[in-house]
């Protein structure tokens, strides 16, 4: 569902990062247009984790520079945790809070962060928690809950916050298969109501299906970039066809699993 | 026999004497761990922090105090600071400042273990949902830290109490020098078993302070964990 | 959080609190180290060091008031100092630290039936004595110690900083030491049959085997006959001769027999001479 005049989101432009000698982002450029969701794929190791991050500002930037909304977020005129607002980001480890249950880790952010009314934050929270089918579990605590569950609050929790954009960090690596369809259905709902999202992910079939575009990234640079319908029939580069090869080889079996 | 040696606990003034005693003992054991507390959170996170020469620094102190005997330090801060530096301190405050040195280094070396067992994700996870670190830190790792430094706070505490009885050396009129006084009173007038039931009724005393403490720290657990 | 919040409160109630009574008790320091007499007597009251734990000289009665052969002195000093005898502040010491509380200014005036000696004169300054000492031993009647031959290889108690500790150290290298902090410990070991005897000051000793059924002082008088006097900080020259001058005019109404009538009769009975223990205005008659 691409606009034909997209409003772009997020810009990053000529982002460089390294951790002492190691060089981890090499001139990495991306515009992400509104309600535009971009996967992002390539082998470990190759900077995906840490473009999400350095768009979240948990890590540094050697030099670059980031735009959310034509506003420049990497250079500390803004404080991050203002920033960090307006973007939200979902972690493999989900790292819910655990001396606290499922509605005050989501009303932790909007009331101290963001000041907001708590019964009015309450109200938004359980709408959202219905959504994602956990109202019930509202009181529980988080090691009351199933690895799914988690990443479902989780996601919920950084919905609350109302943000521009949500940063998926493999979010469903962790999890025992049967959970993992749970959460992407979540996600997947999210991109339906045009939420703008960069997701990190190993799920092929389920890139093909919520992508609008596929960025490769291998050794700190972004590859190839292009629509998935394209990029899966038939990625231009080398690299990207050697990637996707370990995955065809599962998805043909998988295909023969649910014909059987 | 034992039973005629009994009697000691209720002449004259013993008890009241014994109650004082206990006052004593409880009031230098309570005040320093309060500030124990206090200073060794900000030791602990010291301990914990990024530069290196301030967790060396914190380093020496805690094996300082853990290698000079507490006596020493008493001695030191009570005739050391009045005969070298005519720094007049009186017996109870040299006990809580020996005490609370001490506690802060142990309760310090409890919090950095605390802080630093937690997933360092926990901190991103706060940060990413718009928390400062000031918040990340009030709302999400001190409140977990305090959880897990509960059962080594609370053996502190109780090890505390027990060695107040060193302050007696430096003229400190606690429990157990109260007992001494008796059970010497009572040699002169012919009551030898009175120092069984003088001893028997201090560990009481001391048990009676430290039960209800081990058993609120137990209360604490069961709550966070519901 | 509400828990955090009240648990803050009170540690630095609790901080705030100990700060300000501290600053409020602790006495101010003396720039000479010590006071004179005339500081004394502007102070309104002396700081007398005793013990709380030896009796018959220094303890502590049912009442929580302080007894005994020093302290009725202690209590005459204040009276003829500052005219009350209610005007003295009793700071109660250990045999191991009688030194440092006059070296830190802790107190004016141990009276804590201190031995002289001369490594002790050179840290503090020696009235006229009112006492006079020997060392005893105490051992079970069962299997009493009559010479000190017989210690040879057994474990002999002691409490540390005593003349006891010291001579036997000195003169008997081979006699093993069981040492303790405080008189209480030490007796209680052995009647605990943790060492086979005890040294200590003969007076004192003589007290407790009477009360203490089983035990003899075997040895009632060891080594030379020591001087027991009031100590002052070096250097108080002024509360030194005042000392001296009470102690003399009180001779003149034979006051210390009187203070043996009064504390140490009662605990010695007929056992002892006076005549062996006092000592009337700071002169030692053998």
């Amino acid at each position: 569902m691409s606009s034909s005049e997209k409003q772009t989101l997020l810009s990053i432009a000529r982002l460089h990062k390294s951790f002492d000698e190691v060089e981890v982002l090499h001139d990495v450029s991306l515009d992400v247009g509104k309600g535009e969701v971009v996967v992002v794929i390539g082998p470990s190791g190759c900077g995906k984790s840490t473009l999400l991050r350095s768009i979240n500002g948990l890590e540094t930037i050697n030099s670059g520079a980031i735009f959310l909304n034509g506003e420049d977020i990497a250079s500390g005129v803004t404080p991050w945790n203002k920033v960090r607002q307006k973007i939200g980001m979902v972690f493999q480890s989900y790292d819910l809070f655990p001396h606290m249950n499922v509605m005050e880790n989501i009303l932790l952010g909007p009331v101290k962060a963001q000041g907001r009314d708590r019964k009015e934050a309450r109200r938004q929270a359980e709408s959202l928690l219905e959504r994602v089918g956990l109202l019930e579990r509202q009181d529980a605590f988080p090691r009351q809950l199933s690895g799914g569950q988690k990443q479902r609050v989780a996601i919920v929790r950084s919905l609350c916050m109302n943000p521009e954009i949500m940063l998926f960090d493999e979010v469903t690596a962790s999890l025992d298969p049967e959970m993992v369809r749970e959460v992407l259905d979540v996600m997947l709902e999210l991109a339906r109501q045009g939420m703008t999202m960069i997701i990190v992910t190993h799920e092929m079939s389920f890139a093909r299906a919520v992508a609008d575009r596929v960025l490769f990234m291998d050794g700190g640079r972004i590859v190839e970039a292009a629509p998935p319908e394209d990029f899966f029939n038939c990625p231009r580069s080398e690299r990207a066809r050697k990637f996707l090869n370990t995955f065809t080889f599962e998805a043909t079996r998988k295909e023969r699993r649910t014909v059987e | 026999m034992p039973d005629s040696g009994i009697s000691i606990l209720f002449e004259g003034r013993n008890l009241i004497r014994l109650a004082q005693g206990l006052w004593v003992t409880a009031y230098i054991a309570f005040v320093s761990v309060a500030l124990s507390t206090l200073l060794g959170v900000l030791v602990g996170l010291a301990m914990s922090s990024r530069f290196t020469a301030l967790r060396a620094v914190m380093r020496l102190y805690l094996d300082a105090i853990r290698i000079v005997p507490v006596l020493v330090l008493l001695f030191l801060a009570y005739f050391g600071l009045g005969k070298v530096f005519h720094v007049n301190l009186n017996a109870e405050l040299a006990s809580i400042l020996v005490f609370t040195l001490w506690g802060a280094a142990e309760m310090g070396d409890i919090v950095r273990g605390a802080v630093t067992s937690l997933p360092r994700h926990q901190r991103e996870s706060g940060l990413s949902i718009g928390l400062t670190e000031g918040q990340v830190y009030r709302y999400v790792i001190i409140p977990q830290a305090v959880r897990r430094l509960l059962p080594g706070a609370i053996n502190l505490a109780t090890r505390m109490i027990k060695t107040t009885s060193l302050v007696m050396l430096i003229g400190v009129v606690e429990v157990l020098k109260v007992g001494q006084q008796i059970i010497e009173y009572a040699s002169l007038i012919s009551n030898p078993t009175a120092s069984f039931w003088v001893y028997a009724f201090i560990l009481f005393l001391y048990f009676a302070i430290c039960y209800p403490i081990s058993r609120y720290a137990a209360y604490l657990e069961q709550k966070w964990q519901s | 959080m509400t828990v955090f919040n009240s648990v803050k409160k009170t540690i630095l109630a609790a901080a705030f609190g100990t700060l300000a009574a501290g600053l409020a008790l602790s006495s101010s320091a003396s720039a000479a180290g010590f006071s004179t007499v005339d500081q004394i007597k502007e102070r309104g009251t002396v700081r007398i060091g005793v013990f709380s734990d030896k009796p018959p000289f220094g303890f502590v009665d049912a009442n929580g008031k302080n007894q005994g052969y020093d302290v009725y002195f202690a209590k005459r000093v204040a009276k003829d100092l500052l005219g009350d005898e209610s005007k003295v502040q009793f700071v109660l010491v250990e045999a191991a630290s009688r030194v440092e509380f006059l070296e830190s200014n802790k107190v004016d005036i141990i009276l804590a039936n201190f031995t002289v000696t001369k490594e002790r004169a050179e840290k503090v300054d020696f009235a006229l004595p009112y006492m006079k000492v020997a060392l005893g031993v105490v051992s079970p009647a069962s299997a009493p110690i009559t010479k000190v031959e017989e210690l040879k290889g057994k474990k002999l108690i002691v409490n540390k900083g005593t003349t006891a500790e010291l001579y036997f150290a000195r003169n008997y290298p081979d006699v093993k030491l069981l040492k303790y902090d405080q008189n209480t410990e030490a007796f209680n070991a052995l009647r605990d049959k943790r060492g086979a005897a005890l040294a200590h000051d003969n007076t004192l000793l003589f007290a407790w085997a009477r009360e203490n059924k089983g035990f003899v002082t075997g040895i009632a008088s060891l080594g030379d006959l020591d001087a027991i006097a009031p100590a002052v900080a070096k250097g108080n020259d002024s509360l030194k001769a005042w000392l001296n001058e009470e102690i003399v005019a009180l001779g003149k109404e034979k006051f210390f027999h009187a203070d043996f009538e009064a504390t140490l009769k009662p605990v010695y009975g007929d056992s002892v001479d006076p005549e062996s223990v006092v000592v009337e205005g700071g002169v030692i008659t053998k």
